[in-house]
Parts: C-alpha cells; sequence; structure tokens
C-alpha cells in the first residue's frame, strides 16, 4: 500500500537539518554519558581488533578507580581503599555511581523521545502516544519497570557491582591472594583468598557466621554476607542475576519467536494449520515442564552440550522448545482478532503477498500482546531456573545460581546465618513480582479494556 | 454441533498428543546417552554382565522396534517391573502405593486456595481501593511470585519453631501431636476422625505451598470478576428495584463472579502435576512426583518412562474435563472452535 509522500514529508534527516537544536542537545548529552566509560569501550574495540595492545584507560566505574579491599591498620586508618575510606563506604559509593549513570541513561533515552515527539515526528499524533501517557499515571507498572531495570543493570554491571570478583572468590580463590593486617604478629600479610573463605564461613553459631553489611577477619567487607563455605554473597547474587537473566531472556526469545510465527500462520490460514499447532501444543506441554528439565538435564549431564554456558545454553534450548505453548495459547486470540479486521481483506484483494501482510498488518498488534506475557514468562523461567539448582540440577557449581543459595542455608534459616536462604528468595520473588506487574502495566496500556484474564499468568507461576 | 461429537473430537484430538508425549519420554529416556543396562548395574560391571542385561531387556534389537514395543507396552499399561527404586516388584504396584499421597496432597492444594483465595479475592472487589483491598491484592502478587521451594523451607522453618515465632503458638501440638513435620501423612483409616485429622494436618503445609500460586490467581482474577459484576447493569437494576445488599451479594454476584474463575481452577490441575514433584521432594512426601524425581536420579528408567506416561495421562483428562465444565457452566462457548 504505497502512500503518496505529502509536501511536508520529506524524511527525519531533513527535518533535523531544519530544526538542528534539539537534537544536538541530545547527542551532546550523549558524549556526555559516554565519557565516563569510554575507557571501556576503547578497552573492548582493541582487545576484539588483534594485532593492537589493549589500551587501557581509566573509566569511572570500575573497581580499580574506587577500591574497596583494604586492611585497617590499628590506629583506624585504611590502607588501600578509595580515599582512604572504609570498605563500606567506597562499596556503597561505586554501586551508588553505577546506579546513578544507569538511570542517567535511561533519563537520556527518555528524553530523545520527547525530544522526537515533540519536533521531529510528522505525525502529531499516533496510538503509541496513548499507550505511552497511560503508562505515565500507572505507579504498579511502573514499579514493576524500575525493578526489572534494577534488576537488568544488576546483571549487566555484575562485575563492578561486587565487592570482590568472581574469579578471585568464588570460581579460582587459591590462586588469589587477600592482604590483610594481622593482630598476631602486628604487621601486614598477605593469605590466599581460599584461606580467608575458610574463616569467614557462615554456619549458623554467633562465632561462625558473616551476617548482612559486616566485616570478616581479613579486612573484607561483604554487604550480604558470607555463603556457608564463606565465599561472598553478593558477587555471588550479582553473577546469579547474571545467568538468570541470560536464560530468561535467551529463552524467552526463541519461545516468543516460536510462539509469533506459528500464531500468524495459524491466524492467517486457520483450518488444518491451526487444528495441527492445537494439537502439538497440548503436546508440547503434556509433560510437566520440571520433570521435562529434570529428565533431560539428567540424561544429557556429561555430554558437550550440557558444558556449554555451565549448563546454561542447554536449559535455553529446553526452555525455547517447551516454552512457546504458553505464549502461543495466549497471543492466538488477538491474532485471530486481528485478521478479522477489514483492512486484512482490502490488503488481500490489492495482491499483498501472505508474508507481508503478515509482518506488516498483523505481526505489529501480536507482538505488544507477546510483550504482556513474555514478561510473565521470564518470571516463570526464572523461578523454574533456581528450582532446578535447588534439586541440584541444571546450572553446575560453582557458577553462582540463586536456588543454589536457598538449599545450602537452608539448614541455617533459623539461626544467625538466616541469610544465606532468606535473601535469594526474596530476590527473586521481587524480581519476578516485577515482572509480573511490568506486564501488568504493558497490559493496561495496550489494552485498558481488558479484563485481565490470565489463563496463562498460572503457568508463568507455577512449576517451581 | 453437537455436544456429543464436540466431546468425540476433542478425545479424537488427544490421541496424537498422548502418542507425542508417549514417544518423547521414550527418545529421552531409551534413545538417549543414557544406557539403561549400565544404570542398573552400576560404573564397575563388566561387558558379559551388560550384554546379558541388554539380552534381557531387549536393548539389543533395533531402536524403531524397540520403539513400538514401548509404545504397544504403554498403551496397553504393561509397565514392567522397576529396576533401582525398588527391585523386582512390578511398577504398577510401586505406583499404586504412592498414588494415594499425591492425590491427598493434590486434593487439598485444590480446596485450600478455594476457600482463602476466593473469598478474599471477592472481599477485595467488592470493597476496591480500601486498606482491605490494597492488603488482599498485594498478598496475591507476592504469592504468585514466591517460588514454591522457598516458600516450603520458609514454612518449615516456621512451623517447627513456632513457638518463637508465634508467641507460644506450637504447631506440632495443636489440635493432634505431630512431631513430625516432614513424612508422609497416615492414610491408613480416614474414617477416623483423629487419623483424619492427622493427615490432614501433615498435609496442610506441603498443600498450602503447592496451591500458593492457585491462590494468588484466584484472589486477583476474584477481584476483577467481581468488580465487573459489581459495575454491571443488571447489578444496578437489582439495586434500583430495592434488593437488599445482601441478598445483592449472595444471590445475584457472587454465582456470575465464579464463571471466570473455573477456567482459573482447573488449570491449576496440571500446574499441580510440576509443582508435586518439588513440593513432594522439599517435604520428603513419597508420592508419584518424589518417586518421578527419583526415579530419574537414580536411572530407573522404566519406572520413570510408566511416570511420564501416566502424567501425560493426566493433563490429558484434566484438559478434557475443563472443556466440558466450561460448556456446562458457560453457556456462550460455542463448539466451533
Amino acid at each position: 500500500m504505497s502512500q503518496e509522500l505529502t509536501q511536508e514529508d520529506e524524511g527525519i534527516g531533513s527535518r533535523i537539518r531544519s530544526n538542528p537544536r534539539p537534537a544536538l542537545i541530545w547527542m551532546v548529552g550523549a558524549l556526555a554519558l559516554l565519557a565516563p566509560e569510554f575507557g571501556a569501550i576503547v578497552q573492548l574495540v582493541t582487545t576484539t581488533v588483534p594485532g593492537v595492545g589493549v589500551v587501557e584507560l581509566p573509566t569511572l566505574l570500575t573497581r580499580e578507580l574506587i577500591p574497596n579491599q583494604g586492611y585497617q591498620l590499628p590506629n583506624g586508618n585504611w590502607q588501600g581503599t578509595f580515599l582512604g575510606l572504609s570498605p563500606a563506604i567506597a562499596w556503597t559509593l561505586r554501586v551508588v555511581l553505577i546506579y546513578v549513570y544507569a538511570f542517567a541513561w535511561l533519563a537520556w533515552l527518555w528524553y530523545g523521545y520527547l525530544t522526537f515527539r515533540r519536533n521531529y515526528r510528522f505525525a502529531d499524533w499516533t496510538p503509541t502516544d496513548d499507550r505511552i501517557d497511560r503508562l505515565r499515571d500507572h505507579r504498579w507498572g511502573q514499579f514493576g519497570f524500575v525493578v526489572v531495570f534494577v534488576f537488568v543493570m544488576f546483571a549487566m554491571f555484575a562485575p563492578a557491582l561486587g565487592p570482590t570478583t568472581l574469579q578471585s572468590n568464588i570460581i579460582d580463590p587459591y590462586s588469589y591472594e587477600v592482604t590483610y593486617y594481622d593482630e598476631e604478629v602486628s604487621e601486614v600479610s598477605t593469605a590466599s583468598v581460599g584461606t580467608a573463605n575458610l574463616a569467614a564461613q557462615s554456619r549458623g553459631t554467633p562465632d561462625q557466621n558473616v551476617g548482612l553489611w559486616s566485616y570478616d577477619e581479613y579486612d573484607r567487607f561483604h554487604p550480604a554476607g558470607t555463603v556457608t563455605n564463606g565465599k561472598d554473597m553478593f558477587t555471588f547474587l550479582v553473577f546469579g542475576a547474571r545467568i538468570s537473566l541470560f536464560i530468561a531472556l535467551s529463552a524467552t526469545l526463541i519461545a516468543g519467536g516460536i510462539a509469533l510465527v506459528l500464531a500468524l500462520v495459524t491466524a492467517y490460514y486457520k483450518g488444518l494449520a491451526d487444528l495441527v499447532t492445537v494439537v502439538a501444543s497440548d503436546a508440547f506441554s503434556s509433560i510437566p515442564l520440571l520433570l521435562l528439565l529434570i529428565m533431560l538435564s539428567v540424561v544429557l549431564s556429561g555430554t558437550w552440550i550440557s558444558n556449554l554456558y555451565n549448563g546454561a545454553v542447554i536449559l535455553v534450548l529446553i526452555f525455547g522448545v517447551f516454552y512457546w505453548p504458553f505464549y502461543w495459547r495466549t497471543i492466538r486470540g488477538p491474532a485471530f482478532q486481528t485478521v478479522e479486521n477489514e483492512w486484512i481483506d482490502a490488503a488481500k484483494s490489492y495482491g499483498q503477498s501472505p508474508f507481508t501482510l503478515m509482518r506488516k498488518h498483523i505481526a505489529p498488534y501480536v507482538v505488544s500482546y507477546l510483550l504482556i506475557y513474555a514478561s510473565l514468562g521470564l518470571g516463570g523461567i526464572i523461578i523454574s531456573t533456581s528450582a532446578l539448582s535447588y534439586l541440584g540440577l541444571g546450572i553446575t557449581a560453582p557458577t553462582p545460581e540463586w536456588g543454589r543459595l536457598v538449599v545450602l542455608g537452608q539448614q541455617y534459616v533459623p539461626t544467625v546465618s538466616w541469610h544465606i536462604s532468606i535473601i535469594p528468595g526474596l530476590a527473586i520473588v521481587l524480581v519476578v513480582t516485577g515482572f509480573n506487574a511490568l506486564g501488568d502495566g504493558i497490559r493496561d496500556a495496550i489494552d485498558p479494556e481488558s479484563e485481565g484474564t490470565e489463563g496463562g499468568a498460572a503457568a508463568a507461576g507455577g512449576g517451581g | 454441533m453437537s455436544r456429543l461429537t464436540y466431546f468425540a473430537k476433542r478425545i479424537g484430538l488427544m490421541i496424537p498428543v498422548v502418542i507425542f508425549g508417549t514417544s518423547l519420554t521414550y527418545l529421552i529416556l531409551y534413545a538417549g546417552p543414557i544406557n539403561p543396562a549400565v544404570a542398573i548395574l552400576g560404573p564397575s560391571a563388566d561387558a558379559s554382565q551388560i550384554r546379558a542385561i541388554e539380552q534381557q531387556l531387549g536393548l539389543n534389537q533395533p531402536l524403531w522396534a524397540q520403539y513400538f514395543d514401548f509404545l504397544g507396552r504403554m498403551f496397553t499399561l504393561d509397565f514392567g517391573q522397576s529396576w533401582v527404586i525398588s527391585p523386582n516388584t512390578s511398577i504398577v504396584d510401586v505406583i499404586a502405593n504412592r498414588f494415594p499421597r499425591t492425590i491427598w496432597l493434590g486434593f487439598w492444594a485444590i480446596l485450600i486456595p478455594l476457600f482463602i483465595g476466593i473469598p478474599l479475592g471477592f472481599h477485595a472487589g467488592l470493597n476496591p481501593n480500601s486498606w482491605s483491598d490494597y492488603i488482599v491484592s498485594l498478598g496475591g502478587i507476592v504469592w504468585r511470585a514466591a517460588p514454591n521451594f522457598w516458600l516450603a523451607v520458609i514454612l518449615l522453618v516456621g512451623l517447627s519453631n513456632s513457638e518463637q515465632y508465634l508467641f507460644g503458638f506450637e504447631w506440632k501440638t495443636f489440635l493432634v501431636d505431630t512431631p513430625q513435620l516432614i513424612g508422609a501423612p497416615p492414610l491408613n483409616d480416614l474414617t477416623d476422625p483423629r487419623q483424619f485429622l492427622e493427615a490432614f494436618k501433615r498435609i496442610l503445609p506441603a498443600s498450602f505451598v503447592l496451591g500458593s500460586a492457585s491462590l494468588g490467581n484466584e484472589l486477583r482474577i476474584g477481584r476483577t470478576a467481581m468488580l465487573e459484576t459489581k459495575n454491571s447493569n443488571y447489578v444496578e437494576m437489582a439495586r434500583a428495584k430495592g434488593v437488599s445488599d445482601r441478598l445483592l451479594v449472595w444471590k445475584h454476584m457472587f454465582r456470575n463472579a465464579l464463571i471466570p474463575l473455573v477456567p482459573v481452577i482447573t488449570a491449576e490441575a496440571g500446574l499441580l502435576i510440576g509443582g508435586s514433584v518439588i513440593v513432594e521432594e522439599v517435604f520428603s512426601i513419597n508420592g508419584i512426583g518424589r518417586l518421578g524425581f527419583q526415579a530419574i536420579i537414580q536411572g530407573d528408567i522404566p519406572l520413570a518412562a510408566a511416570l511420564t506416561f501416566i502424567f501425560v495421562l493426566l493433563f490429558v483428562v484434566i484438559n478434557i474435563v475443563q472443556d466440558f465444565l466450561y460448556t456446562i457452566i458457560d453457556p456462550r462457548v460455542s463448539f466451533e472452535e
């Protein structure tokens, strides 16, 4: 349906040329935001391009610039930490800076959208405007968005957020050293991280416990305490978030993609195609997902595919292949409704090919519905993954996964080491609630009339 | 299209579903990398022993022959014997032994959320935007997002030390003395009130956890359904005619608000099958969910296959029952799709 271009519409480039100021302000903002992390980008580029040595420039948000690991002399001064601050304050400062930075980018994106809407968009109004305006006073949806955003940043900036590194504290503690002030011999000495971890175990007795926001005997700061084997729990949590998010996002992309293609095809061709898909979706969901995950994890353990990314890749594939019925069932209705519209008939009579028709006239409507359920499904996948780790399957140790913390700390819940089990559990509840709230927000924005019946939401909550 | 042909068609559609589920089970358990003979004998077996076992189990046949043999045995409910979990007993016996516990667990896991979730949801829907509504809604949301295994851990700890947390209320001696928190409930004689109470008390925490997701959903959907019913025209009409508030709520609104809840309730039933695996594992209830998990972990292939087949059958039956209920409750459902 080629539209006659009107005189005013010459493309976005010329519109910006005729009024460059708002766009320039926005670009300057981007440069200002890129500056603190410029070193990281240079490093990334120079490491990927062969033949050039790694160029190290100082960047604002690294642990090297704001270190939080040091030792305390008897006079109370800290050595080795940022400006001689105590590790707790140095670490807090770094975390706060990282989040300020992340939210600044978010504000920049929002400002860019508003600038585009005010100055450069050809249309005065689009349906999307209404959706966004509906979200503006949807507090519950905003809460969900903020929680999800914080969680994603948690995973993205994991290396800089942890008080120590994954490699030195969790994967290979005996190859790294920690410097501390030894009070017995009154001098600064070193020990391997593994030895220090042994002394920092949390095992439920007051003298064997490193709780929230405390230091261990080796002057190391633990914002979320330590695990039963003395490893730092906050580091464990950030890297666990990373792997959970990776699994949930990739699996949802695969499952959502399959569901979208099938929904378009079944809505367009109906009849036999629909029938076959109904049977297939029932067949794929006839075996309880958790049981299937257990089966495949056990059967495939030890094969090459189960070792890719510590078992995450195989989980992504299983979720991707077996989660699509959940998405497809929820978007089938909207897809069928969209096909009923008159413009579809019009497009058909213009002789548009089925593929173009699906892509241009059906998919945009269906994708927005898919977003709602993807948000719910993400929460479900995170819960299922942690349930598998709880059973000792799925992600292989020592790679962090939240569910394993729950089982590690299970026997210590009534004691002073309660944090090991409780904190990850609360984190899962918060993150999944965030995803659910975001889904609710998207639903109310897209379809304020919808009554919120969710047969699929149950599937997202179950299984763990 | 009459109701009868509709259901004949539904049941006809279920046959490929069952065949697919069974084939998938076969593919994973028998055609996968696991060698069942090695699983039986342990890693220290020598080649002649392995060959003997393979001979005995027909594992030296070509795969397709094994596959049709497997399908045939499943559909005739000829499951054979368990190898590892309880050697030399027939699988039917093993499953029949443990099935009642899972049924007992599932039964309460469906009922408890109904009796807690729906009244609370309706209450919230009748008093929207009040404090109680906010508390109930938030509770439902959090309840839905909490992983079952974590809830189970928290609940176990809380109940075993309840006198510390609940102002001296001691769960273990409450009503009947149950010193053991985990483990299977006694189901020998449910007609005896004392026995019944004990069995109920023992299963209560596990059922509560297993039904947690359903509880959250029913709360939420009950609330929206009540809100919609409350603002519908016929309620306005009845109110205008002077029907008393109480009668209005109980006679007119309650029944109509239940309609959207029916598919939700039956959809939960499918979830219970998957959820029972982990809940039974945490509470160490020897039901079929835990049996399935143990069978897979310990390499008891025939048992795992038989259980998976039973789960597939259950799924199919629940689906058909759900359709059936739906057509009865909501006559507007057409048989055309």
